[in-house]
């Protein structure tokens, strides 16, 4: 095959790529700018009046801020535990290494209806279902091998060198941990932190079995209202959580740069 | 005579890590206060172990260690007065090279009033006092070099280690930071322990060379000294450039394929053992009759097979009939005859029975 040809092949699969992964994101954009009053696509006029309907809609409002505490319970528990079992999986030859492999895999082999609902079973033991911050619990445990993963790819390529250094200059096991160790793999953990909160804002199955009718989280809102009728104020919803995902990167970009993200992946 | 204080004893030290041989095989030497020890050896020779040892990033699997004639073994790195400059430098990539320097005062727990000034003086002392404020990616290989150094000697150690911290860098600059170290060494009397695998580095800058091969210490002398003394045929091949003659030991000298060569026995050697002779290249004597080698003890004839022009002198490689097989390697420093021999033209060669060393030939 000649280069050209190459190239355009190569070309086209990418530009058939990329509009496979956001045509949902556009369609959902377009259809919550409809001036219309049912969810269509392309819309019909322009206008942003449902951004101001979901702006005064009181069960959506709370349904947010109620997701946004999840995500925060959530970024708390897994930043320290994830940070630390990152740095330990790439440090020391653990026993059951093999283990913990397979325990990496599991966000993609277990089905989250699984986990969701023995996690339901085990929060109704310890009589804790109606509360807000086990949800954001559920949702660290089940993404949890995210941010390992985002920590240890930090933390396999720093130089161990640089932790020797530091005992060298009188730095104990502590010191060197918080002033070498900690800022050399920070990319990681901001990755897998921002992650962890937009996995847990966005977060629906567990959600939906672990919440009540007092603690649902915007996700189970949104699934909630298109049972009743379908209106394009759940595209604008969407589209703010796309916004979400959209800052999260923003985010990513500004404080640890995309190369390091794309080349710790 | 001034009385000097003994600072470190390396007691039959070992290292085994299980792989069969050992990485470094019961070294001993001793350092005294203020001097300037070399260790040198090809690569896998155990001298960063030997260092970490010393550090104590290792511990040692047999043997004793002291400092100031305390045993250091139980004691944590960070416990240890020891600066180190590691091979890859290990500067804290977030912090800047004033920070960098900084850094051990404040674990060490130094008054913090007085830790600026202090970290200027040493950032001065290494030539870097307009750089305090850059990052370490942001400065030069020499000047990251010279952050390094700083922030090993900052905190005033008993002892500083200096793991090939040159090797990276171009010549001419590696030799301007070998003076460098040198005098600041000097200027601050801080024992030094510097390993490196380039012979010229260890001769040019320190007062005591060790020679490691394969874990074991084949030598300690002073630069002259191991210069013209090698202890073995190792030593004598690794410093300068050599000859080598194998062959069998006779009264006075070594056979090789039925040719004498007249030569030093270095011990005590039954005639009819094998044996190896070693000859620098720069005491074979050459010329284009006999009678330049008139008053040496070999006299050979060969011609000249190669040359290799370096500058401030000339690198000849002869073939002889009488020596088969080997390359003899010759040097020649006047530069008004650097176009003397052609290559193909024969010459005459020989050298002074002392100056070819004879070392039994299995170590
Ligand atoms: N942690 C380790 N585990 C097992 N073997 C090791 C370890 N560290 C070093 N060795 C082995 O010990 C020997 C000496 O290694 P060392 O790093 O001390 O050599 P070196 O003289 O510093 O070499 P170089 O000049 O290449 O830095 C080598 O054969 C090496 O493979
Ligand atoms: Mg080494």
């Amino acid at each position: 095959m000649t280069a050209p040809l190459q190239r355009a092949i190569f070309w086209i699969l990418v530009g058939f790529a990329v509009l496979i992964l956001s045509l949902p994101m556009v369609i959902v954009v377009g259809a919550s700018v409809t001036s219309g009053n049912i969810i269509a696509f392309p819309p019909e006029g322009f206008s942003l009046k449902w951004y101001e309907k979901i702006a005064q809609a009181r069960d959506l409002q709370q349904a947010f801020w109620r997701s946004i505490q999840v995500s925060l319970v959530c970024v708390a528990v897994s930043v320290p535990v994830g940070t630390l079992a990152g740095i330990a999986l790439s440090r020391y030859r653990l026993r059951g290494a093999m283990a913990l492999q397979v325990y990496l895999l599991l966000p993609f082999t277990v089905p989250l209806i699984a986990s969701g609902i023995g996690m339901m079973l085990v929060f109704g033991e310890w009589r804790i279902l109606g509360a807000l911050w086990p949800v954001g619990v559920a949702c660290a445990v089940i993404n949890l091998p995210f941010i390992i993963w985002s920590v240890s790819a930090s933390a396999a390529s720093l130089d161990r060198d640089l932790e020797l250094a530091a005992q060298n200059c009188g730095a104990g096991p502590i010191a060197t941990f918080f002033h070498v160790t900690l800022p050399a793999v920070m990319p990681g953990v901001i990755t897998g932190g921002l992650l962890m909160f937009v996995l847990a804002m966005t977060e629906f199955l567990v959600s939906l079995l672990l919440t009540d009718a007092r603690t649902v989280t915007l996700p189970v809102q949104v699934y909630n209202n298109i049972r009743s009728i379908i209106t394009p104020d759940l595209a604008a919803v969407s589209t703010i959580f796309v916004v979400i995902a959209l800052a999260a990167v923003w985010l990513l970009d500004r404080l640890v740069g995309l190369e390091i993200f794309l080349k710790s992946k | 005579m001034e009385e000097t204080a003994l600072t470190v004893r390396v007691h039959d030290v070992s290292m085994d890590f299980g792989s069969g041989t050992k990485a470094v095989d019961s070294a001993r030497f001793d350092l005294e206060t203020g001097r300037f020890l070399t260790v040198l050896g090809p690569s896998g020779s155990g001298k960063t172990t030997l260092l970490h040892m010393i550090a104590g990033f290792l511990k040692p699997t047999a043997g004793e260690i002291t400092i100031n004639g305390q045993p250091v073994d139980a004691l944590p790195p960070h416990r240890r007065s020891i600066g180190m400059v590691f091979q890859k430098l290990a500067l804290f990539p977030h912090m800047t090279a004033a920070e960098n320097v900084a850094f051990p005062l404040k674990m060490r727990r130094w008054n913090p009033k007085g830790i600026p000034a202090r970290v200027s003086d040493f950032l001065d002392l290494v030539k870097l006092g307009d750089y305090r404020d850059r990052r370490i990616h942001e400065l030069s290989g020499g000047q990251q070099q010279r952050v390094a150094i700083a922030r090993a000697l900052v905190f005033e150690p008993e002892l500083l280690l200096l793991d090939e911290p040159l090797a990276a860098l171009d010549r001419k600059l590696r030799e301007e930071m070998q003076l460098e170290f040198r005098r600041i060494q000097k200027e601050l009397g801080v024992t030094t322990i510097n390993v490196t695998h380039d012979q010229r580095e260890a001769l040019v800058v320190s007062d005591e060379i060790i020679v490691m091969d394969g874990g074991k210490i084949q030598q300690k002398a002073t630069p002259v000294a191991l210069y013209q003394q090698p202890a073995n045929d190792f030593v004598a091949g690794f410093v300068g450039v050599s000859t080598f003659l194998d062959g069998s030991a006779t009264e006075g000298g070594v056979e090789i394929q039925g040719t004498r060569c007249a030569g030093t026995h270095m011990t005590d050697i039954a005639a009819g053992t094998p044996v190896r002779g070693g000859i620098r290249a720069e005491q074979i004597r050459l010329g284009r009759s006999a009678q330049a080698v008139a008053d040496c003890d070999t006299r050979l004839t060969g011609h000249v097979s190669d040359m290799i022009f370096e500058g401030e002198r000339l690198l000849y490689v002869l073939n002889c009939p009488a020596l088969p097989g080997v390359d003899i390697q010759v040097y020649y420093h006047d530069p008004d005859a650097f176009d003397l021999f052609e290559i193909g033209s024969e010459v005459h060669f020989g050298w002074r029975a002392r100056d070819l060393r004879i070392f039994r030939a299995a170590r």
